[in-house]
């Protein structure tokens, strides 16, 4: 990655007992019998492929949908006011959606702010629209051939189209869109489909016949999936509390990781800096007024827990585990709202041994 | 029934008399409008308090649906925020849209 080891405290845990992490395959396995894999992906496989978008529906749902033309100040106001970490726009004069407004839109933007302070007035700020930054970026992206056109998924799609696409794409969050008939191309929104929705809909309906998915049993540190320290390869990334925020931000950007556990002298997790949680800068203009070297990222882990607006109650925030906690256990954890990752500690010392997210486990349960 | 059916079952059309109502006055226009119905007032579309597990529980109002409701300022005054709840199938959407008010 391009942010240099001396800014970063990279944790070394010893791995004794821990078993060698393949990402995908089946090589890496030992000590789990590959019928209980098997038979657990096949029931899953089913479960998903005979089962709808429309069944992640909540019964009352609530979207909110920004204007393509907003000017991108409000926008990040109104998404830390309505405490939700993206929107999808909508394009009034095309009455289409165009895209999605997310946090590594805003930790874009804030970094650019950051090194062109002087060159973006305050009235610049005020009326630069979303439409304009997007078509900033995606001039950038197509120079470097890396965007991706609009992605949604329709309500009679299958869990399993859903959760591919979400993988594929990376994105945590994807558009359910009908087209009702007579009313030609023009969209309506239904809902905003994430892997949580779905797997919290999967825990659901096995949760009676938990004997189909003996994978569940397996403790998690046996299983290849997460990431975790390895020696050889220390794609783990941890921040130092009092490290400049200015560090987590390029992490995020460049590491490709939607969050950073957060750790004290000891090495010991005191919290998680996920992307989502840069819409708290959103509050009184922080972002607008502060220097973010200056801000450390206990200071901006601060204003998180100080907004609270934000969707996900602090328990929720970081969500801790053991390496011999059950995949069962795991995915509960994952399927509560809110939580997109679980960290697994060492008992006692609270050190952090590695990291579980949603689409680590749907990849490891998809064949 | 023969094949006149249809037409037999037109409405009438209205007599000539009834088409001599003044045009409105000033004066008219200078009256309120009737009060909203206060069961339309019921819930704030905006409430983004809501626990995430009490909207999968609760089932909006259906006097509600299909009413566009129109709140603004209270972001900015630049800010409109327009609010629809329907139903698809068996379930119901509340959807907000942010608009920038053009100046």
């Amino acid at each position: 990655m391009d942010v240099e080891d001396r800014d970063m405290l990279i944790e070394r845990v010893p791995v004794t007992g821990l078993y060698q992490i393949c990402e995908s395959s089946v090589d890496g396995i030992q000590n789990m019998s590959v019928a209980d894999l098997d038979a657990s992906r096949y029931h899953i496989d089913k479960f998903l492929s005979n089962h709808t978008v429309y069944e992640i529906l909540p019964e009352s749902g609530r979207v909110v949908v920004l204007d393509f033309a907003m000017p991108i100040k409000r926008a990040f106001h109104v998404l830390h006011e309505q405490g939700i970490p993206l929107a999808p726009l909508w394009d009034s004069d095309r009455q289409q959606f165009v895209g999605m407004l997310t946090p590594s839109d805003f930790i874009s933007i804030i970094m650019e702010i950051g090194s062109q302070r002087a060159l973006i007035s305050e009235e610049e700020l005020e009326t630069h629209t979303i439409a304009a930054w997007k078509a900033e970026k995606y001039r950038l992206l197509d120079s470097a051939q890396r965007r991706v056109p609009f992605q949604y998924v329709g309500p009679d799609d299958t869990l399993k189209d859903a959760v591919k696409k979400l993988l594929h794409y990376h994105v945590t969050t994807v558009p359910v869109l009908y087209f009702a008939e007579g009313e030609g191309e023009r969209p309506h929104i239904l809902h905003l489909a994430t892997l949580s929705s779905i797997l919290s809909c999967l825990c659901r309906y096995f949760q009676h016949s938990l004997d189909l998915l003996p994978l569940l049993k397996h403790p998690v540190g046996s299983l290849p999936l997460g990431t975790w320290q390895n020696p050889s390869n220390g794609r783990l990334v941890v921040l130092g509390a009092s490290m400049p925020f200015s560090t987590a931000l390029r992490v995020l950007d460049q590491a490709r990781v939607s969050s950073i556990p957060i750790v004290d002298e000891n090495g010991s997790l005191i919290d998680v800096y996920a992307k989502s949680d840069i819409t708290a800068l959103a509050k009184d203009s922080i972002y607008a007024h502060v220097q973010l070297d200056q801000l450390s990222v206990e200071q901006a882990l601060q204003l998180v827990h100080n907004g609270g607006l934000s969707g996900a109650a602090p328990v929720l925030r970081c969500q801790m585990c053991l390496r011999t906690d059950t995949l069962q256990h795991i995915m509960e954890r994952l399927a509560m709202p809110g939580v997109r990752r679980v960290v697994c500690v060492e008992a006692g010392s609270k050190r952090v041994e590695g990291i579980i997210t949603l689409s680590d486990v749907f990849k490891f349960l998809l064949f | 029934m023969d094949g006149t059916g249809l037409e037999s079952s037109d409405a009438p059309l209205s007599p000539e008399t009834s088409y001599d109502n003044p045009f409105p006055k000033v004066e008219d226009e200078s009256k309120e409008p009737p009060s909203v119905p206060p069961h339309l007032l019921q819930r704030s579309l905006l409430n983004a308090q809501q626990d995430e597990w009490d909207s999968y529980v609760s089932k909006p109002p259906h006097v509600l649906l299909n009413h566009l409701y129109i709140e603004n300022g209270e972001i900015a005054k630049s800010v409109l925020a327009l609010g629809l709840t329907h139903r698809y199938r068996a379930k119901y959407v509340t959807v907000v849209l942010y608009k920038p008010i053009p100046r």
